[in-house]
């Protein structure tokens, strides 16, 4: 088929890396957006904008029949998703199908079979693929319970099956301790999601979080396009990836990669994907598997010497015999950073407002996804993060200095950004050696940064700064004219 | 606006900007907003004012109040926690600084608040 309008059901950084892509193609643009997101870098560069919604995402970004009548009064023959809001949905790729729009992305089925947790387990474990060893089962009574967990073999997690957010979970170490810890999880889960029941698994504490970048073409082949490490986690949310992993020796890698492709295959998966793992003391276990393009995919790009946007456009439109198995080699490193805007030096609170001055140092090897400029509005509806920087270089320690450099060069003004804590993430010795694990976060960075102090002759500066810079530009102020110190007490959840 | 300094032969830029009344600082590769005079007397008052003294609850960042828990009267110590704020799909808890009880309810769940909004109203203990 012949894509000539393409549908962007996303905002941010991802809508205008989409955009680049089409506009490469040839490809009209059709941006649907929230009515606050009119002050955004991708909202100027469509071609036509259909306004889908208020702000609140589940009246616009989430809101399947909205997407999809927006996407027909623009006339459009496809429509990328993008990565999160309904980009894993099903019942919305179906629906955007049936409007007689392609959907860019695996079939509707195939999504079912892989996104879907329970479904996905069901294929890997007939696939005899490995899992991490848990326990799902109806026994529910303690006996049962540490019997299971004894055949599972310590450290166990006991979770509540009705529940998340850390309520209900205790880790069981021994078989002294499991038969309180297991009532105590029951007791929680109880009082906490109105059911007893729990699921236990192994515990891993020092697991590594490996994913594989696959592809599957018009023709049903699957392809991988080697991994990502994408350790450097918080509250489960990455903050920094890289390609490929320093933590894989050539034979896991190379049964990783078996094992991604395996299940894709027998899945029918077509367009881009991701198969996450956790690696523990040389073993890998399947994690989940992620039916759509993801945030880090410009670090398999760099390393890769491929363009995964077109790729899934092209896939879409069946022009594309994609990727040859043989030949493809990964080169050099690439990292990502994904810049938020939060405070780091309290904990990471929100920070939003006006940008003011942004510049990304441009250079060689260096690649910045940005979805809002100076003058655009950091709203609290939706996801923090507001531009992500890439970097490639020949090895992974050219690849973190150049990093470090990129972000130390970079400037945002408006916002506060985690580039502190970025900074001190790349500069930390188990993240330089490729040691750190999925706590790495919490082990190392679990408390906000010091607020750094200035030096005497910054502080000389910054009076010739205060003095020079004209008060014209002096905004009106306002409620937001808050000191930078936080007078209230506040945590994060941390799970 | 930008600015150049040479410190033992090494050049540093330098970029400032008034937004919304604060002056932002780009200063050789740290960003920080500059402390006004006012901001740093009231700071000096507020360290030196009796500590662990309950206050209102303002909204310290802009955001959807989805959760309140307690109601006009009840007892409040430091650490219990009585609204919770949902931004960038965030949640933040605002715990009472010290012992009192909840005057009165200035928000609703549901409601989406401004920065600096007051959101509930405590009495401490005298």
């Amino acid at each position: 088929m012949n894509i000539r309008r393409l549908a962007i059901a996303n905002r941010g950084e991802v809508a205008v890396r989409i955009i680049l892509a089409c506009q490469e193609l040839g490809i009209e643009t059709v941006l649907l957006h929230s009515d606050v997101d009119s002050g955004t870098k991708a909202y100027r560069m469509a071609d036509k904008r259909v306004c889908i919604g208020p702000a609140a995402t589940a009246s616009s970004y989430l809101n399947i029949s909205a997407n999809v009548q927006g996407a027909l009064a623009g006339g459009v023959d496809a429509l990328h998703p993008g990565f999160g809001f309904l980009s894993e949905n099903p019942d919305f790729a179906e629906a955007v199908e049936k409007a007689g729009i392609a959907f860019v992305g695996p079939s509707a089925a195939a999504m079912r079979k892989l996104g879907d947790k329970v479904s996905c387990k069901e294929l890997a474990n007939k696939l005899r693929l490995p899992l991490v060893p848990g326990y799902q089962g109806e026994f529910q009574d303690v006996a049962a319970l540490i019997a299971a967990a004894e055949q599972i073999g310590y450290p166990v997690i006991v979770k509540a099956a009705a529940g998340g957010g850390g309520r209900g979970m205790k880790i069981l170490r021994s078989r002294e301790e499991a038969k309180e810890l297991i009532e105590s999880a029951q007791r929680e889960a109880l009082s906490a999601f109105g059911s007893a029941k729990v699921f236990l698994e192994k515990y891993l504490e020092r697991a590594k979080h490996i994913e594989f970048q696959i592809f599957g073409d018009a023709t049903g082949r699957v392809v991988h396009l080697y991994d990502r490490e994408c350790s450097v986690q918080r509250r489960h949310q990455k903050i920094i990836e890289e390609a490929i992993s320093p933590s894989l020796t050539p034979e896991l890698r190379r049964k990783m990669g078996e094992v991604a492709c395996l299940l894709a295959e027998s899945a029918g998966y077509q367009g881009a994907g991701t198969v996450e793992f956790l690696l523990q003391d040389e073993e890998f276990f399947l994690l989940e598997v992620n039916t759509r393009l993801q945030v880090e995919h410009p670090v398999t790009e760099l390393v890769m010497g491929v363009d995964l946007v077109k790729a899934q456009i092209l896939t879409t439109a069946k022009k594309a015999s994609l990727f040859e198995r043989s030949g493809m080699v990964p080169r050099g490193h690439a990292i990502e950073c994904r810049i938020y805007a939060e405070n780091p030096y309290e904990g990471g609170i929100p920070s939003t407002g006006k940008l003011g001055r942004v510049y990304f140092p441009e250079g060689p090897g260096r690649r910045f996804e940005v979805g809002f400029e100076a003058g655009d509005e950091i709203t609290p509806f939706y996801d923090p993060m507001i531009a992500k920087a890439i970097v490639w270089d020949e090895t992974r320690t050219r690849a973190i200095q150049k990093m470090l450099r990129v972000l130390s060069d970079a400037i945002i003004l408006g916002v506060h950004t985690n580039i502190p804590l970025l900074r001190e993430i790349l500069m930390h010795a188990d993240f330089v050696s490729g040691e750190m694990t999925t706590r790495f976060m919490e082990q190392h960075f679990s408390e906000a940064l010091p607020q750094p102090e200035l030096l005497a002759w910054e502080k000389e500066m910054v009076e010739q700064i205060y003095r020079k810079t004209p008060k014209s530009e002096k905004a009106t102020g306002g409620a937001s004219a808050n000191p930078a110190e936080n007078p209230f007490m506040a945590t994060w959840r941390t799970s | 606006m930008r600015f150049e300094f040479e410190i033992d032969g090494r050049r540093l830029i330098a970029e400032s900007e008034w937004i919304r009344g604060q002056l932002w600082i780009y200063l050789d590769g740290k960003t920080f907003i500059h402390a006004s005079e006012t901001e740093l007397k009231s700071r000096a008052s507020k360290k030196s004012g009796a500590p662990g003294l309950a206050r209102d609850l303002m909204a310290p960042m802009p955001g959807k109040v989805t959760k309140i828990i307690g109601k006009p009267g009840d007892p409040v110590k430091k650490g219990t926690a009585v609204v919770v704020l949902e931004a960038m799909k965030m949640e933040y808890t605002l715990k009472s600084e010290g012992e009192g009880h909840i005057e009165a309810l200035h928000c609703q769940v549901g409601e989406q608040v401004v920065l600096g909004k007051l959101l509930v109203k405590i009495k401490p203990k005298s």
